[in-house]
């Protein structure tokens, strides 16, 4: 082993040491890091009352650490995003599962992927109506078939051949997401009828970018990314974004990055958002940072595209990064990292 | 100088046992595609109308795998994916797992150009087209008796008849730059024989089976879906231009011959550079394709 790599151990060993109180450090000398985001609609800051920010943030850190500690105790990337989108998905404050946000019919129609860089392997469902966890499903695709994406009744069938309890559309209903849909109806008519009018969403509900995802490094140095959505409030039945698309909302690979998306699902979809960062990493030699900022505030800007990303390479540096007002997102690392944040201060 | 490339699936068809009869069935369908698309190119149309015209022209031919005569699901119904992309603007429209549409192309590209979505899939994408007043098809149009007989075979467990090139990489595709310098992208397929009611590949996946991207390039790709989207095949050609300077040539190349063959995935795929330079290329036995443009090239090909 190079002595530089020797050096660069110790002192992640030695900053590890330092920056947490609690356990040994462990064995092995790679970092563990895992990042998740809760979607990038997130309320104005001046409608935000301190009470939802801080259910918010209970939420996010929840999620963060059920999946830090998969890589804690030594568990895979997969293991771990998996975890933490379960708990995203559970939790009706996000887009994902259970308060899913509605579509013209009134159904929560469901979308999830999930990637492991050590493949390339990956599953992913669009269009389900019955899958309580779709990250789940998505995870049974990649592992128990030879595809990669399941549509719609064709998904829940497998859903159903693998032994998975389906679940009545009430169960992602939430009367916060029937307001949301309310107004989205109304504000359609009313830009049918010619009058000029803006989303007035009900209060303490926010505008739908809302999606969840989550990106992980476990101790074998596997990358690994998962997202799950319910899309756009009032969307067309059949409309699927970036979220299932492999390159587009979610992309792992151990030679570059994983990274995770949310945002204006079409403009992801044409700008292939997620693999694109991982080929700047991979082949112009940007940092994960530099790509990130590229990919993000120059090219998504310079086509109208709003959202974020999060993304972690195999070093253990970690992007959060958006252009809209702000993005639900929480890190955490073996460095002693721990953050959960809302809007473009970190911490806030 | 315009140009368009077409596809009609990669597979392997042993050379032996493919038909002088067929083998020029096949050929007269390709050829009757590749110049209805470059007819459009000629009169000064876009790469787009190039690109769904040739598209649309093999959907209706029953020897290809989309459109009527596409492959059967499980369940013996075909389930059609379809994509197109506009390199000019980068907007782009697919549709995945309808089972109504007569030319899947046209209604990719309605969803690009009349919906704010890029893709839509199943039923919402069939009300979709009848509120844009397409008259939908029984399933039954899309059904003929080789495909059924495809179908039973491989149900049976027996070597899929030499007769039928393999539906598994049979897809259709074109790529074409207009005068213009605009580049565009189709692809539309019935995916794989036998297939799982629901699975969707890589056709209707933008960045997968079909890009395309003014300046850089035009793909449309054919072969074993599942790896081509886990590879993000038709962006990676396009990125490896881009972003590490090569040539089409030597990007088509890697995926195909380095990439995709690590991973273990067949198949092959079709693309234009910004200057009209045309690149086919498989890692398959064959691959049903053709060439035409403004220079006076005019080919048609399987091995």
């Amino acid at each position: 082993m190079p002595r530089r790599n020797i050096t660069v151990i110790l002192l992640a060993l030695l900053a590890g040491t330092a920056g947490s109180v609690s356990d040994a450090a462990p064995a092995a000398a790679s970092p563990v890091a895992i990042v998740i985001h809760g979607g990038a609609g997130v309320i104005e800051r001046s409608r935000m009352t301190p009470e939802r920010a801080a259910s918010y943030r209970a939420g996010l850190g929840a999620a963060l650490d059920a999946g830090y500690e998969v890589l804690e105790r030594g568990g895979s990337s997969l293991d771990a995003v998996v975890a933490a989108v379960r708990h995203l998905e559970d939790d009706p404050q996000f887009n994902a599962g259970r308060g899913a946000v509605l579509n013209q019919d009134g159904d929560a129609e469901l979308d999830a992927a999930i990637m492991d860089g050590a493949g390339p392997r990956a599953g992913a469902v669009a269009g389900v109506h019955h899958v309580r966890n779709p990250i789940e499903l998505a995870r049974l695709v990649m592992d128990k078939s030879p595809h990669v994406l399941l549509v719609a009744g064709g998904a829940e069938e497998f859903a159903l051949e693998q032994g998975m309890a389906l679940v009545p559309r009430g169960y992602f209903r939430t009367e916060a997401r029937e307001q949301e849909l309310e107004a989205a109806r109304r504000a359609a008519a009313a830009r049918a009828s010619g009058k000029p009018t803006t989303l007035i969403m009900p209060p303490g509900v926010s505008a739908s970018m809302g999606t969840v995802g989550a990106v992980a490094l476990d101790r074998a140095g596997n990358l690994a990314a998962a997202t799950s959505t319910g899309g756009l409030t009032n969307k067309h039945r059949g409309r699927v974004g970036d979220t299932p698309l492999i390159g587009a909302g979610t992309y792992a690979s151990n030679d570059s990055c994983a990274v995770s998306g949310t945002g204006e699902g079409e403009y992801y979809i044409r700008q292939v958002v997620a693999y694109d960062v991982c080929a700047l990493v991979h082949y112009s030699r940007m940092s994960l940072a530099q790509a990130v900022h590229e990919v993000v505030q120059v090219k998504l800007r310079r086509t109208g595209g709003e959202g974020g990303v999060i993304a972690l390479d195999r070093s253990g540096n970690i992007a959060m990064d958006f252009n809209s007002a702000g993005m639900f997102r929480g890190a955490r690392d073996s460095r002693g990292r721990r953050e959960i944040a809302m809007y473009r201060d970190a911490g806030d | 100088m315009h140009a368009i490339a077409i596809h009609g699936g990669a597979g392997a068809v042993p050379r032996a046992t493919l038909a002088a009869e067929r083998e020029r069935n096949y050929r007269a369908g390709l050829e009757a595609a590749l110049d209805g698309g470059y007819a459009v190119l000629e009169r000064g149309g876009t790469s787009l109308d190039a690109v769904a015209t040739a598209v649309r022209l093999l959907e209706d031919h029953p020897s290809f795998n989309a459109g009527h005569g596409a492959a059967l699901t499980r369940d013996g119904a075909a389930e059609l994916d379809a994509a197109i992309m506009d390199g000019s603007r980068l907007r782009a429209g697919a549709v995945a797992s309808v089972r109504h549409v007569k030319n899947p192309i046209e209604l990719a590209r309605r969803v690009m150009e009349k919906s704010r979505h890029v893709l839509l899939v199943g039923a919402g994408a069939e009300e979709f087209a009848l509120e844009e007043h397409f008259s939908l098809v029984p399933n039954q149009y899309f059904r003929t008796p080789e495909r059924l007989e495809q179908l039973q075979s491989e149900q049976r467990g027996e070597h899929v008849s030499d007769l039928v090139p393999p539906a598994a990489q049979g897809t259709v595709g074109a790529v074409a730059r207009d005068a213009r310098g605009n580049l565009a992208a189709a692809t539309s397929t019935g995916g794989m024989t036998n297939k799982r009611p629901g699975r969707v590949g890589d056709s209707p996946i933008i960045g997968a089976g079909t890009y395309a991207k003014d300046g850089v390039c035009a793909v449309s790709a054919t072969g074993h879906g599942e790896y081509f989207i886990r590879a993000v095949a038709a962006y990676h050609v396009c990125a490896a231009v881009e972003y590490r300077g090569f040539t089409l040539e030597q990007a088509v190349h890697e995926l195909l011959h380095v990439i995709l063959r690590t991973l273990g995935g067949d198949g092959g795929l079709i693309a234009i550079a910004h200057t009209g330079r045309i690149v086919m290329d498989f890692s398959t036995e064959g691959m049903f394709r053709g060439a035409r443009d403004a220079s006076g090239r005019r080919e048609i090909a399987i091995y």
